[in-house]
């Protein structure tokens, strides 16, 4: 039997949300804690948020972002400023109001009986890892986590990593931690050594790809946490697709999570992350 | 969610009522607000955002005869005030949106207009035809900005000729409103709108999206994978404006305002402009209550103008 990682059902609301803080964790990376009970009270690992970040700019779109970590009554993002939402986000102090959508999308599902998960993060896919972490160490699962990031500094959440999980091995583009490379090859290294019974990736397209190919391999079940462009964040428009095995779905509603075996890797593309 | 049937008399808190219901096409809305076709899929998405019986009307995806797989991905692209998009009219088919969308909105306390999108003239009257043995259509919206496939990909809706002729098409099969959507993708959409009256539309629609195109300097690509898209939301508010005018002043069937509405105000200019309803499209992916803000806004407007009906401000502009 599958479930969601916390076992039910959550259904998207539009709340009010009120930033408690926003911290720099690293260059170019942001915390953000948003009072937001409604949401925080039912969101699963893997979900995220779809904010209204400015309602005055000339840019209306919202933007997606996972949760990262929820708590009583607040939820926290991870981001990465990149553009004008995110360096509009990166100013946004205590006290500050704006509205969010959520909890959105399909997350992580962890299947009765796993006993050793490997979690996967390149860069800022370390976000919807997070609060996965917490909660399959609460649930006794052994925990491994393979992190890459170009440098040590943008090794982000990794006192969380190392808090709950076995191990936790890492990569860095410039080798300040870790193994000087890609995080692949600490990720195939862990599933060789550990044995988990499945692998969650989230990172960039090319660095999920890959996994998966590793755990397909090693033939371990796998799931990737997939972006896409998102206008409504909530089903309708179909800005959002990812082509499966079983034609167009929703990354929005059917995922951000998928079996990666169903992901047909080809013909679609998000701009890069870097 | 809020209570569940509204009257045609909206009212305001402690202040006179005000009637907001309008005629199309013989159809009475409780109110001039509709959603723009593919921004509001059939509505079950936004069932927990919207009470959706307080919509004039609810304006579904492009339904075409066979299912349409759409465009490659990405599909859209973020601009000042509006974005891009080539969805492509990604849909399952006649036949699947019958079963799992008329069906479940066929529970819900709203008018139901069915847009529709076609390859052929042939395609727009097949998808007609299966709808007239359904209940719950209230009418039809045809999109003629589809490329027509007979004639090398050139949308229906850019020359007078196919564009009547679609109309024709579709006007034969069923006794149900025809609302033609119009393209804002030519020269004079005046003389489209005439040509579409001519061949029996009961109304128009516009306007449908704004051929654009936005590029990655960095990368020297274009952002949408179609290199082209439609541009929508609040940039494109002035044009519509401007097209709404003019063809309000050409036709003499109802005009239905459409393009970058965000607010009751932005409706309010569309119906002094002519327009006897409006839709609501990209609103709806900033605020998914866009709807019902519009409708509250017009509402709010009226009393603050002490307007008793909005039926008044259809083609009201002082010039
Ligand atoms: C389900 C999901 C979860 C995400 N979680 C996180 C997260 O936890 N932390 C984080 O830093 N980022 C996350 N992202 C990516 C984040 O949404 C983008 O980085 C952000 O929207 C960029 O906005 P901008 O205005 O700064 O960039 P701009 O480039 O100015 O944005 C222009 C447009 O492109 C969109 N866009 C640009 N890059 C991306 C992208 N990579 N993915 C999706 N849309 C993009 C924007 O939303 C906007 O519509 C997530 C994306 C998705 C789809
Ligand atoms: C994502 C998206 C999908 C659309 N799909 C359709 C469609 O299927 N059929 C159609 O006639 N118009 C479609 N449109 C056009 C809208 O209905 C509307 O005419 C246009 O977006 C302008 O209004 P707006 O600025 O309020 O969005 C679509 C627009 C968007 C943004
Ligand atoms: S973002 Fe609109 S359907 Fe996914």
């Amino acid at each position: 039997m599958t479930c969601t990682a916390a076992g039910h059902d959550t259904h998207p609301l539009l709340e009010r949300v009120e930033v408690v803080r926003n911290d720099r964790v690293a260059e170019g990376v942001g915390l953000l804690v948003l009072r937001a009970p409604r949401i925080a009270a039912t969101v699963q690992p893997g979900q995220f948020v779809h904010v209204r970040i400015a309602a005055d700019a000339d840019f209306i779109l919202r933007r997606p972002f996972s949760v990262h970590r929820a708590s009583a009554g607040a939820v926290e993002i991870l981001y990465q400023v990149l553009g004008r939402g995110t360096r509009e986000l990166s100013m946004r102090a205590a006290g500050d109001v704006m509205d969010a959508i959520g909890p959105l999308g399909s997350g992580w599902r962890v299947p009765e009986g796993t006993v050793h998960a490997l979690l996967v993060a390149g860069g800022l896919g370390a976000a919807p890892l997070g609060m996965l972490a917490e909660v399959l160490a609460a649930r006794g699962v052994a925990v491994s986590v393979a992190q890459g990031a170009p440098t040590a500094e943008r090794l982000v959440a990794r006192d969380l990593f190392e808090s709950v999980a076995r191990r936790v091995e890492v990569a860095t583009d410039d080798g300040s931690a870790g193994e000087r490379g890609f995080v692949t090859v600490v990720s195939e290294r862990l599933l060789a050594a550990d044995r988990p019974d499945m692998v969650f990736v989230c990172g960039p397209e090319a660095m999920a790809r890959a996994v998966a190919a590793q755990a397909a391999a090693a033939g371990v079940a796998c799931q990737v946490s997939l972006e896409r462009l998102m206008a409504c964040g909530i089903g309708a428009c179909l800005s959002c697709v990812v082509t499966t095995t079983s034609g167009r779905k929703r990354a929005c509603v059917d995922g951000p999570v998928f079996d990666a075996g169903e992901v047909c890797w080809d013909g679609t593309e998000v701009p890069p992350r870097h | 969610m809020e209570q569940k049937s509204r009257p045609a008399i909206s009212a305001s808190p402690g202040s006179a009522t005000v009637d907001l219901s309008v005629e199309i096409a013989g159809l009475v809305l409780r109110n001039p607000v509709m959603t723009a076709s593919g921004t509001f899929a059939s509505g079950r998405e936004f069932a927990g955002f919207v009470d959706l019986s307080r919509l004039g009307a609810l304006v579904t995806k492009g339904v075409s005869s066979d299912p349409w797989s759409g465009n490659e991905s990405p599909r859209i692209a973020e601009t000042s005030s509006g974005m891009l998009n080539s969805i492509g009219l990604q849909n399952p088919g006649v036949e699947a949106f019958c079963e799992r969308d008329l069906a479940w909105l066929a529970g819900q306390d709203v008018p139901v207009v069915v847009n529709v999108s076609g390859h052929t003239v042939a395609d727009y009257a097949a998808v007609v035809e299966r709808l007239e043995r359904e209940r719950g259509v209230a009418a039809y919206e045809v999109n003629i900005s589809c490329p027509n496939l007979d004639a090398g990909g050139m949308a229906f809706g850019t020359a007078c000729a196919p564009a009547a002729e679609v109309t024709r098409a579709v006007r034969a099969v069923t006794k149900r409103p025809v609302i033609v959507k119009l393209s804002p993708n030519v020269t004079d959409i005046a003389e489209i709108a005439r040509a579409v009256e001519a061949a029996g539309a009961d109304a128009v629609s516009l306007i449908n999206t704004l051929l654009g195109m936005a590029i990655d300097a960095r990368t020297r690509r274009p952002k949408l994978a179609r290199t082209v898209g439609g541009l929508s939301g609040p940039a494109i508010k002035p044009v519509a404006l401007r097209m709404v005018w003019q063809v309000a002043g050409a036709v003499s069937i109802p005009v239905i305002g459409c393009g970058g509405i965000m607010t009751g105000e932005d409706a309010v200019e569309f119906l002094l402009a002519g327009a006897s309803a409006v839709q609501v499209g990209t609103a709806n992916f900033v605020d998914p209550g866009a709807t019902v803000h519009v409708i509250d806004g017009i509402v709010e407007y009226c009393r603050i103008s002490g307007i008793s009906s909005a039926r008044e401000l259809i083609g009201a502009l002082d010039t």
